[in-house]
């Protein structure tokens, strides 16, 4: 059918047509390619972006890129200190962070209250104990702090309230979680840790995105925390490790494993320490990308058959001619398959350069904010890729269709443009 | 070397069929240049087409070279067409975004020419009919005249056996008319077979033959120098 002679004749016709088409009309398909393009791969991967920046938020507040956490059956990492002494010797931990928790309450307006019939403006919460100067360094924490200020090393009685205990901030009550009312840096609360009280003051507010680890968090420091709970063995709950760039997570993870840790803590590399079901949305997401895609996909391969059918429908006089001096209908077809191919490879090609030189990075600085995370632009290449062909398959035969139609028509009644 | 017989050719237009060709026996020798004339409506365009392959008829049958071309394929028709004959178009018909050149090149490189081979052809064919000049202009850049020769050029650029032309004058001031017929004059002078439809008492009085026709039959089939 395509013999090499056809393709010959096809691409000679084809690269004509297009370098005197003209520009604007080019320019336009050009720019309708680009736009499905765009569509097919910023769809899915702002959805995908969604999740990926509550993982990125949890990657870079909580676990960074190795954590260590307390084994099940025990209530805390057994030998911290000569952990984070190992840990600190490795050149490959950049950063380190270390903390304590514990569950306690927090009751904010306790010395206004009179009706003790009403309910308490108090909330059960999972205090955070940390040292103010590695977790700042580990996560940035002081940034997100939006009234008051970060705490300091010195500090006693000073806590840090993450957005969702603060009811102008919070997103609604949750089962174990009521927002504070009347709440601002300098409230005293009373907090009460395993059955010990003490009145603190608010020093900040961290306001961050819905799903944010930070939301959902109280923060003051950890020897003051350790000291309210009562513990004195100097053991940490989570230990978080950031690595210098190049180092690779799961080869340090399994450094770690080798040096015995797993003995008195569970190492996980980032991967593994994802909330179960987040790699579900991620594709739950994925799959609503791709189907708003694949709309665009259909759209784009209409205006292509449009466009090509009305460009074969106003040369039908020229295609019968070529018919009737004996240029096959294969090498026609082809040339309008050429035609379509140039469409969807520049189209696409712009779309590849504006998407990896311009909107994956700039995305990447400066995420969406949205309520429910801080998204970013996930479109790893060989995705892409897989996209490009998909469109410019549909692209083909959406150009050949029409072409073939016009070019089936009896070659005189096209000449002589009759129906 | 071409040769219709009992050719019929009727369209049908609802119930309604309309026999435009009634019946026509012709045959036309290598080497003769024969004009087919008469009145519009007359088939003189219809009989042009089924000779040339470009439409099919309707009963009767042509013959290429003795063939039958009943029983031919598409594909062979096609081939015929590209390899054997020529087509010059009362209204040139070029590809507008091809150069004179490449209009010219086109059909050589469907025979299978290389690239280069079909370039020289084509540069041959322009410069015989006097268009080296205007090689690489496009055909909005070109006069009526000019176009109808680089559609001459290309009709002839291959050595068809025979070159077909309908009404090839028709929208040509008499300057270019006279050129294109003097080119036609040229061609048939080293033996090239040439079928023109033509309305012009004055251009059919310059090839061999003129075959007259009327509702569809021949009515007179003379030498124009008798």
């Amino acid at each position: 059918m395509f013999s090499l002679t056809n393709i010959r004749v096809g691409w000679f016709l084809a690269v004509r047509q297009i370098r005197r088409a003209s520009l604007w009309t080019t320019s336009l398909i050009v720019f309708v390619m680009l736009l499905t393009f765009l569509n097919l791969v910023i769809v899915t991967g702002i959805l995908v972006g969604i999740v990926q920046g509550i993982t990125d938020q949890f990657r870079l507040l909580e676990t960074g890129d190795v954590y260590l956490s307390a084994l099940a059956t025990e209530d805390y990492i057994g030998n911290s200190q000569e952990i984070l002494s190992l840990v600190r010797s490795l050149p490959e931990a950049e950063k380190i962070a270390y903390r304590t928790i514990a569950g306690g309450t927090l009751e904010a307006n306790y010395q206004n209250r009179t009706d003790f019939s009403e309910k308490p403006n108090s909330t059960s919460a999972s205090i955070t104990g940390i040292e103010p100067v590695a977790e700042n360094k580990f996560s940035g924490l002081a940034k997100y702090v939006a009234e008051g200020e970060y705490l300091s090393p010195g500090d006693y009685d000073a806590v840090l309230l993450g957005s969702q205990f603060v009811d102008r901030y919070s997103f609604g009550e949750m089962p174990t979680l009521t927002p504070l009312k009347n709440v601002y840096p300098g409230t005293k609360i009373r907090l009460t840790v395993n059955g010990s009280t003490r009145i603190v003051t608010v020093k900040g507010i961290l306001v961050t995105t819905a799903n944010s680890p930070l939301a959902l968090k109280v923060f003051m420091l950890e020897r003051e925390l350790a000291q309210l709970a009562g513990r004195t063995d100097q053991n940490v709950d989570e230990i978080a490790i950031k690595l210098a760039p190049g180092a690779d997570a799961e080869a340090f993870r399994d450094l770690l494993l080798r040096s015995g840790l797993g003995e008195d803590a569970k190492v996980q590399s980032f991967l593994d320490a994802i909330p179960n079901g987040i790699a579900e949305i991620t594709n739950t997401f994925a799959a609503i990308g791709n189907a708003i895609g694949s709309v665009g996909l259909a759209v784009a391969a209409i205006t292509i058959f449009i466009v090509i059918f009305i460009n074969a429908l106003t040369r039908r006089k020229f295609i019968g001619i070529l018919k009737g001096i004996g240029i096959s209908g294969e090498a026609i077809e082809f040339s309008y398959v050429c035609q379509s191919l140039f469409y969807a490879i520049i189209g696409s090609g712009i779309g590849f350069a504006i998407l990896y030189g311009f909107l994956v990075p700039y995305i990447s600085a400066h995420p969406i904010s949205l309520p429910i995370s801080n998204a970013i632009l996930v479109a790893p290449v060989p995705d892409t890729l897989i996209r490009i062909a998909i469109l410019t398959l549909t692209t083909i035969i959406a150009g050949y269709l029409p072409a073939r139609m016009i070019v089936r028509k009896n070659t005189l009644d096209s000449i002589l443009g009759r129906n | 070397m071409i040769e219709a017989k009992q050719l019929v050719k009727s369209f049908k237009d609802g119930e309604r069929e309309t026999r435009v060709l009634k019946g026509i026996d012709i045959k036309v020798a290598q080497g003769e240049f024969v004009a087919i004339m008469g009145r519009s409506g007359a088939g003189k365009s219809t009989l042009l087409y089924q000779l040339s392959l470009l439409d099919e008829p309707s009963g009767g049958d042509v013959f290429v070279e003795g063939r039958s071309t009943r029983l031919m394929s598409q594909n062979e028709e096609i081939k015929i067409r590209l390899l054997s004959f020529g087509y010059v178009f009362q209204d040139y018909a070029l590809l507008p975004e091809l150069s004179a050149l490449e209009n010219v090149m086109l059909p050589l490189l469907m025979q299978g020419y290389a690239k280069e081979a079909a370039r020289s052809k084509a540069t041959a064919a322009l410069s015989r009919v006097g268009l080296l000049p205007r090689l690489l202009n496009l055909p909005s850049q070109l006069s009526g005249g000019e176009q109808q020769r680089v559609s001459i050029a290309r009709a002839i650029a291959h050595d068809p056996k025979v070159l077909f032309a309908d009404e090839p004058t028709a929208n040509l001031d008499r300057e270019s008319s006279a050129r294109v017929i003097g080119i036609f004059k040229e061609l048939h002078a080293v033996g090239q077979t040439i079928i023109m439809v033509t309305h012009e008492e004055e251009y059919a009085r310059v090839t061999g033959r003129i075959v007259k026709m009327d509702d569809g039959l021949i009515l007179s089939d003379a030498s124009s120098r008798a």
